[in-house]
C-alpha cells in the first residue's frame, strides 16, 4: 500500500517526527512494527500501537474497497444513482407552486437553505415541512418523522397545531374523495397526536451547543431510523453574533456543512437550514444579500430566497443542480403555506390572509 | 528519504544495515552522499559490496534527466484532448481538457460550476464514449440533470442507459482523508491494470475541492495547508502518469465584505491548476432568471488570459 504518510490522519507532531525519521509511505510504517517505531521515533509503545492501529484502519479499508468489496464507501455508477432518485419522494410544501419550481418539492439527501428578510416566512415553512413530512405514502408523502433544531426560539408550538389539523383535514377530504382501504387506514394513524409527538424538537442557545447537537445527531438517527427531515431554524443566528475570529468562523461553518451534508447522505433525509439576510453596501447602492458570507454560499445545495415585491411574498430559487432560477408568490394563511389563490374562487381567503403574529408588511385596514 | 532496509537491494543484509547505522547512515540519501572508502573503513565492510550497493540504489531512486525532443514526442503521443461538448468552452480552453493537466472552474455560488461539470462529463461518455470518475463532496450531482443533459445530445435511448450504467462513476467523499482514499484507490486499480468495469479512464472531476479543505483551513492550525498541498501533489501525478484529465471546482471568497472576489484556498491553491476559468452569471436582478453564464480565462499556459466567451447552462 504506497499510501503517503501525509494522507493519513495522524497528529502534525508525531507525523513531523515520522518523516524525519525517513518514514515516507504506509507500507514501511507497517513493516517497521510497534518496537521499531518506538525506538526510532522516541514515542511510547502504546502511542506506536495507536498509530500502526489507524495506519492499517486506513489501508485495510483501501484493500477492502480495491478487492471489490463496498466497506463504507459511497461509490456507484450513475445509472444506478438515476434509479435511487427516481425512487426518491419529496417532502411537498403545499404550495404547488413551489414544489413545481423544486421539481417536486424538497428533496431527500440534499441541504436545502431557506434565506429571507424577517417575517417574510422562513420558520412556517420549516414548521409546513415539519408537518407535510409525515404524511403518509398513499397520499403522496414519504411518512417520515421530523428533527427541529430550534436556536431563535420562534417554534410556536400552537401554530404547529393549525398547521397538522388543516394538513389532516385535507387528507381526510382526499380519503372521502377516493375511498381507498389504504387510505382509510392510513388516516388512523394521522392524526393530531401522532404528529405532534413525532416532531422532535432540540433548542439550541449558542453555537457550541449547536455544533454539539449536530455531532451528536448520526446517533440519534441512528435510533431513530425513521426520520426524513432535520430542520435547522436559524443557523445564523448564533454565527453573526460576538464571533472576533472569522477564520474560525468559516472554518466551523464549513465543517458543520460537511457533518450536514453526511447526515443527509447517509440517512436519506433532507436537511432544511434558514438563514438571516444582510446588506451589502456597494458603490452605488444596498442590496440584501444571504448572511454568513460567500463560502456558506456553497454549502446548501438547493438555495431558496423569500422577499416581498410591495404586499406579495415571493419566493425565488437562486440555486439548484437540476431546476432552473424562477420565482412564484405565495401566502401565509391561517392553514400554513398556500399558494396565492386566484381572485375569484374564495372569499375566506381573503379574511384569513394575514397570519395574526406576524404584523403585516404594510399598514392595511384589516 | 528512504529508510534503509534490509532487502531493499541485493547485498544489503540486515548485518550491514546495523553497522551503517551505528555510524550515522541512516537513509539512502546518506549513503550515496558519503565517501565509500571512508565507509569501508570505519565499519569494516567491503568496499566492493558497498559500490554494488549504491549502483543498485542509484538505479532505483534517482531521476533521470530526459531529453527534451523525447518528451515532446512523448507529450505528443500521449495527450489527448477531449471537447467538452460546448463549443464556446473548447475555444476558450484551445480546444478542450487536455490530459495530464488539471483544470479548475471557480465560480460564486449558482454560477453554474456543476452543471458545466456535468455538461462535461456528458460530451465526454456519450460522444467520445471514454469512462469518467466523479467524485463529489458538496452533494450536488444529480443523476436526473445528468439523464437530461445526455437526452438532449443522443437520440437512442440505449446509449444514453449505458452511457449512465458503464462510463460514468459516482463516488461521495465528504472529509479530505475520504477523497485521499479514493484517489489511492483509483491509483491502485490504474497501475494494476485491472480489466473490468473501469475501461479506459480518462477523466476526473472533482466536485468540489474547497469543500473538503476548508473546514482544516484557518484558525490556528498549519495541517490544513499540508493536507491541501498532499491532495495537491497527488491529483498532479494522477494527472500526469495516468494521462487523465483533472477537472476540480473551487469556491469564491472576498477580502472583505467589500472587496472584489477572488477564487478561494489562498495563493498556494492557485499554483495547482494549469488552468483556471472564471464563472460568473450576467448581471441579472431576482426578478428576471438566465441561463446564460460568463465564462473567462483567468490563468492558461497556451492562451491569453481574460478572454470571455458566453455559456448556457440551460
Amino acid at each position: 500500500m504506497q499510501r503517503d504518510l501525509g494522507g493519513l490522519p495522524l497528529a502534525p507532531a508525531l507525523r513531523a517526527r515520522l518523516v524525519a525519521a525517513g518514514f515516507q509511505t504506509a507500507q514501511e510504517l507497517l513493516d517497521t512494527g510497534p518496537c521499531g517505531l518506538s525506538k526510532e521515533i522516541g514515542i511510547s509503545k502504546e502511542e506506536a500501537l495507536e498509530v500502526l492501529q489507524v495506519v492499517r484502519q486506513e489501508c485495510h479499508g483501501d484493500a477492502a474497497r480495491t478487492a471489490g468489496g463496498l466497506g463504507a464507501t459511497r461509490k456507484c455508477t450513475a445509472l444506478e444513482l438515476l434509479e435511487e432518485e427516481q425512487a426518491q419522494g419529496f417532502i411537498i410544501t403545499f404550495c404547488s407552486a413551489l414544489d413545481n419550481i423544486l421539481g417536486g418539492g424538497v428533496q431527500l439527501t440534499k441541504i436545502t437553505e431557506i434565506c429571507g428578510a424577517p417575517g417574510v416566512g422562513k420558520t412556517q415553512l420549516c414548521m409546513q415541512l415539519a408537518v407535510d413530512v409525515q404524511i403518509p405514502e398513499c397520499f403522496g408523502g414519504v411518512a417520515g418523522e421530523a428533527v427541529f433544531i430550534d436556536t431563535e426560539g420562534s417554534f410556536m408550538v400552537d401554530r404547529v397545531v393549525d398547521i397538522a389539523t388543516a394538513c389532516v383535514q385535507h387528507c381526510q377530504l382526499i380519503a372521502e374523495a377516493h375511498q381507498e382501504e389504504d387510505h382509510l387506514k392510513a388516516l388512523e394513524t394521522f392524526c393530531l397526536e401522532n404528529i405532534l409527538s413525532h416532531i422532535y424538537y432540540f433548542r439550541c442557545r449558542d453555537y457550541i451547543e449547536l455544533l454539539a447537537q449536530v455531532y451528536l445527531l448520526p446517533d440519534f438517527l441512528a435510533e431513530h431510523s425513521k426520520v426524513r427531515l432535520v430542520v435547522v431554524d436559524g443557523i445564523a443566528f448564533p454565527f453573526r453574533h460576538d464571533f472576533e475570529d472569522l477564520s474560525l468562523r468559516t472554518r466551523l461553518l464549513n465543517g458543520l456543512a460537511q457533518q450536514l451534508i453526511i447526515i443527509a447522505n447517509d440517512h436519506k433525509s433532507a436537511v432544511v437550514l434558514t438563514n438571516q439576510m444582510t446588506t451589502r453596501i456597494g458603490q452605488s447602492q444596498s442590496t440584501l444579500v444571504p448572511a454568513l458570507g460567500e463560502s456558506w454560499g456553497h454549502a446548501a445545495t438547493v438555495r431558496l430566497i423569500l422577499h416581498w415585491d410591495n404586499s406579495q411574498r415571493l419566493a425565488t430559487l437562486y440555486k439548484s443542480p437540476s431546476q432552473k432560477e424562477s420565482t412564484i408568490p405565495y401566502h401565509i394563511t391561517s392553514h400554513g403555506f398556500r399558494d396565492v389563490q386566484p381572485p375569484a374562487v374564495t372569499q375566506t381567503a381573503e379574511d384569513t390572509e394575514m397570519n395574526p403574529r406576524k404584523r403585516p408588511r404594510r399598514e392595511e385596514e384589516k | 528519504m528512504v529508510v534503509l532496509r534490509a532487502g531493499l537491494c541485493p547485498g544489503l543484509t540486515e548485518g550491514m544495515i546495523q553497522l551503517l547505522r551505528a555510524k550515522g547512515i541512516r537513509t539512502v540519501v546518506d549513503f550515496v552522499s558519503s565517501d565509500l572508502e571512508d565507509v569501508a573503513q570505519k565499519c569494516s565492510l567491503s568496499y566492493k559490496a558497498l559500490v554494488a550497493v549504491r549502483r543498485v540504489l542509484l538505479a532505483q531512486f534517482s531521476a533521470f534527466p530526459a531529453n527534451g525532443a523525447d518528451l515532446y514526442e512523448e507529450l505528443k503521443s500521449s495527450t489527448a484532448i477531449l471537447p467538452t461538448g460546448s463549443p464556446s468552452l473548447d475555444q476558450l480552453l484551445d480546444s478542450g481538457l487536455y490530459t495530464g493537466e488539471v483544470t479548475e472552474l471557480v465560480g460564486a455560488t449558482g454560477s453554474g460550476k456543476t452543471q458545466v461539470c456535468l455538461g462535461i462529463v456528458a460530451s465526454v461518455s456519450l460522444d467520445l464514449k471514454q469512462h469518467v470518475l466523479f467524485l463529489d463532496s458538496t452533494g450536488g450531482f444529480t443523476a436526473s440533470r445528468l439523464y437530461q443533459m445526455l437526452q438532449a445530445r443522443a437520440e437512442d435511448k440505449e446509449e444514453q442507459a449505458s452511457s449512465l450504467e458503464l462510463r460514468v462513476q459516482v463516488v461521495r467523499v465528504f472529509n479530505i482523508y475520504e477523497m485521499l482514499s479514493a484517489l489511492q484507490e483509483l491509483r491502485d486499480r490504474l497501475s494494476q491494470q485491472v480489466v473490468s468495469s473501469t475501461g479506459p479512464l480518462k477523466m476526473v472531476v472533482v466536485d468540489s475541492v474547497s469543500a473538503v479543505i476548508y473546514p482544516l483551513l484557518g484558525g490556528k492550525q498549519s495541517e490544513g495547508l499540508a493536507i491541501m498541498m498532499q491532495l495537491a501533489k497527488d491529483l498532479k501525478t494522477l494527472a500526469r502518469e495516468f494521462s487523465l484529465a483533472v477537472v476540480v471546482t473551487n469556491q469564491v471568497t472576498r477580502d472583505s465584505s467589500t472587496g472584489p472576489l477572488k477564487p478561494a484556498l489562498g495563493r498556494s491553491w492557485s499554483f495547482v491548476p494549469s488552468t483556471r476559468v472564471l464563472l460568473e452569471s450576467k448581471e441579472a436582478s431576482w426578478g428576471k432568471a438566465t441561463t446564460q453564464r460568463l465564462a473567462s480565462l483567468a490563468k492558461s499556459p497556451r492562451q491569453p488570459t481574460g478572454i470571455e466567451v458566453e455559456l448556457d447552462i440551460g
